[in-house]
């Protein structure tokens, strides 16, 4: 007699019942980890660490746990990554900065998105007032009218001051007063320094610009010539190209107007010094970082379904909250709740900056300004141009 | 036959199969893709100039030229430095001090190169210690802006970091000088100044031009110094290549870097043809060692 023999038919119909309860019930819940043990690979430019912690997640996704990998920000880096690494074998979410889908998508790199498998997607507020169809704003999650991007964290950038040696700046006209001469940096970055410097020519009638978004090669060529006239006269210091280098430009005063990223000024704070982030008039350079499923047939449905709920973890309010707390980014709209409500995890210092990042990024957007094009339609152009600006 | 033939045949085929296919493939390669053309993102084989024609009429050639400039300046003055210090360890001192201060020149290469970098922005800078020190001390009442993000900055940075480099080749050649012959020349009354530009410069020249391959090839391909330590887009060609490739233009990388090999190939040539790499250990000026 075996072990079996000692069920009755009543017994399995009952056991049959429930697991076709829990078994719905599993169903019924999206974004679930179906298969214990298993690993996500998680590759991330460095923001999306939430200190290594992913205890919650694992706690969520029936014991999947995320194993993040540093990777580099830029274009070539990422698809070098996905292409020559094997990075869509290798990698089943990546989180960067969005914009990317045209060469992610025509590369066959990423999934699109059924965000019926995410919960937290429509709850995240950020989505439809800043990322929806239709707006400038979906070129970081979308592409050809589908989704392919969980939004991750959202920023508007402009520059930073040094209010006891210029008094207060609220344009990008700055970075090309002559009263600062020699002591303004810039970003080596067509994207964002080039995108502010039309910004700026367009809201001054300097240039005509159609969209400083994704300029054609006349105008980035009248762009660029503007940035050779004041590289010639001697108005930038440096260009830079590293976090670090920024901040030692503003702590050590080295430059009074610097063309940067917020949590620059936030570093530069914490040493002490008296850095502004600017307000400009003429509004903000907008981005988003996205985190997209990379194209992997060979992947199995239960790891998909991990990798889902690692998108939908990071829609969440405990991921929100502790990206905001250690970068200084704006996340998704639960995350100042989350960490309101939570006291023992953010404490109340804690979830009143979470807050007020929130709430600063967010008037951003409100305000509004250019967003930043990761792949203009003519991004050989852009090259070719920035390079020359650099040899000028 | 077949034996003997794999014997003498079986081991340096190791190391040419290594060569092969670590170095002479992957250059090949590159050689090729330099030629192909690109079709939106994709790369495609062809037979197309138009990468080279980008190159040669775009702005990256007065990057080539500029680093090819700044890396005869930076190893004219690392020769300038090292081939005293090499001297004089070859032969001033014992050579347990020259093997301790050759050990004390490897130092810096265990800190990171780009923290090294960083550790100049920090002194150089307007608000850095020699600013402060040259204000101090009344020897001038603004900071010299000069000292870091320019052309001198970079400078200093290819120097000290390549520097170190040339100590050892220059060291090893003058160590394998015979002696007798210096002393020969004594004795036959040239001057020391003489002796030196007679006898000891000319056989240390293959240490000289090691010496100075390996600081050339270092500097021309740097991309981290000029980043950091250089004036507005200072850049060499290790920085063109990378942003080349940051837009997937892998063919106009190629044929920066083709150029770049060329150029390298060159100067190894006439390396080659000037002097015996055996006389480099001394082999062929000490017979029978």
């Amino acid at each position: 007699m075996n072990s079996l023999s000692i069920w009755t038919r009543r017994d399995f119909v009952r056991i049959g019942l429930a697991s076709a309860g829990a078994a719905s019930a599993w169903a019924a819940i999206p974004g679930t980890a179906r298969a214990a043990g298993g690993t996500v690979n998680f590759a991330d430019i460095g923001v999306g660490d939430p200190g290594g912690d992913w205890s919650l997640f694992t706690k969520a996704a029936n014991g999947w746990n995320v194993n993040l990998v540093a990777i580099g920000n830029a274009p070539s880096a990422i698809l070098n990554v996905l292409v020559a690494g094997g990075g869509t074998a290798s990698y089943d979410v990546i989180n960067i900065v969005g914009g990317m889908q045209k060469p992610l998508v025509d590369n066959d790199l990423i999934e699109p998105l059924d965000t019926t498998r995410l919960p937290a997607w429509s709850r995240d507020r950020n989505i439809a007032e800043f990322l929806g169809k239709g707006t400038p704003g979906f070129n970081f999650i979308g592409y050809q009218d589908k989704l392919y991007g969980v939004p991750t964290v959202l920023q508007g950038d402009s520059f930073a001051f040094l209010p006891e040696k210029t008094g207060p700046l609220d344009s990008y006209a700055a970075l090309f007063d002559p009263k600062f001469k020699g002591y303004v940096a810039l970003e080596d970055n067509y994207t964002t320094a080039g995108q502010k410097t039309a910004l700026y020519l367009k809201h001054a009638n300097l240039a005509k610009i159609e969209n400083p978004a994704d300029m054609t090669p006349e105008e980035l060529k009248t762009v660029v010539d503007f940035l050779v006239e004041q590289k010639r006269k001697g108005q930038f210091r440096v260009i830079w190209s590293s976090f670090q280098q920024a901040v030692d430009l503003i702590v050590n005063k080295e430059v009074y107007v610097i063309d940067c990223w917020e949590p620059m000024v936030f570093v530069a704070k914490s040493k002490g010094v008296n850095a502004v982030y600017a307000d400009p008039k003429e509004g903000y350079l907008l981005w988003a970082m996205a985190a997209y499923l990379t194209k992997n047939p060979k992947r199995s449905a239960e790891a998909t379904q991990a990798a889902y709920a690692l998108l939908d973890f990071m829609l969440g309010g405990w991921y929100g909250a502790k990206i905001t707390l250690l970068r200084g980014y704006m996340t998704n709209t639960d995350a100042p709740d989350y960490a309101k409500a939570h006291p023992d995890q953010f404490p109340a210092e804690g979830a009143e900056k979470v807050a007020a990042i929130t709430a600063n990024v967010h008037r951003k957007f409100a305000q509004g300004g250019t967003w930043q094009n990761r792949w203009p339609k003519h991004v050989d152009v852009y090259e070719t141009e920035w390079a020359r600006f650099k040899a000028a | 036959m077949l034996r003997r033939l794999l014997a003498r045949w079986a081991f340096p085929a190791l190391p040419i199969g290594f060569a092969v296919v670590f170095v002479v493939l992957p250059l090949a390669l590159t050689i090729a893709v330099s030629f192909w053309t690109r079709v939106g993102l994709v790369v495609r084989p062809a037979f197309t100039f138009t990468s080279y024609e980008a190159f040669f009429a775009g702005a990256r050639l007065l990057v080539f030229e500029r680093s090819f400039l700044a890396s005869i300046e930076a190893t004219v003055l690392g020769l300038l430095l090292a081939y005293p210090i090499a001297y004089f360890l070859a032969f001033k001192v014992s050579p347990r001090a020259a093997r301790t201060v050759l050990l004390l020149f490897t130092v810096p290469f265990l800190v990171n190169y780009i923290i090294r970098a960083f550790a100049w922005t920090w002194l150089l800078g307007r608000t850095g210690l020699i600013n402060t020190l040259l204000m101090a001390s009344g020897l001038t009442n603004e900071p010299l802006d000069w000292l870091l993000y320019s052309d001198v900055a970079v400078l200093i940075g290819l120097v000290t970091s390549y520097m170190p480099f040339m100590i050892f080749p220059l060291w090893l050649s003058l160590s394998g000088i015979d002696r007798r012959l210096i002393q020969a020349s004594w004795m036959l009354g040239a001057p020391p100044a003489r002796t030196f530009l007679r006898v000891t410069l000319p056989l240390s020249l293959p240490g000289v031009f090691a010496a100075s391959i390996f600081a050339f090839v270092g500097c021309f391909g740097e991309s981290a110094i000029p980043v950091i330590m250089g004036g507005v887009g200072y850049q060499m060609m290790g920085n063109s290549i990378a942003s080349a490739m940051d837009v997937l233009n892998y063919p106009l990388a190629a044929a920066i870097s083709t150029v770049v090999l060329a150029a390298m190939m060159s100067l190894l040539l006439v390396w080659y043809l000037a002097f015996d790499a055996r006389a480099f250990l001394g082999m062929i000026l000490r017979p029978g060692k």
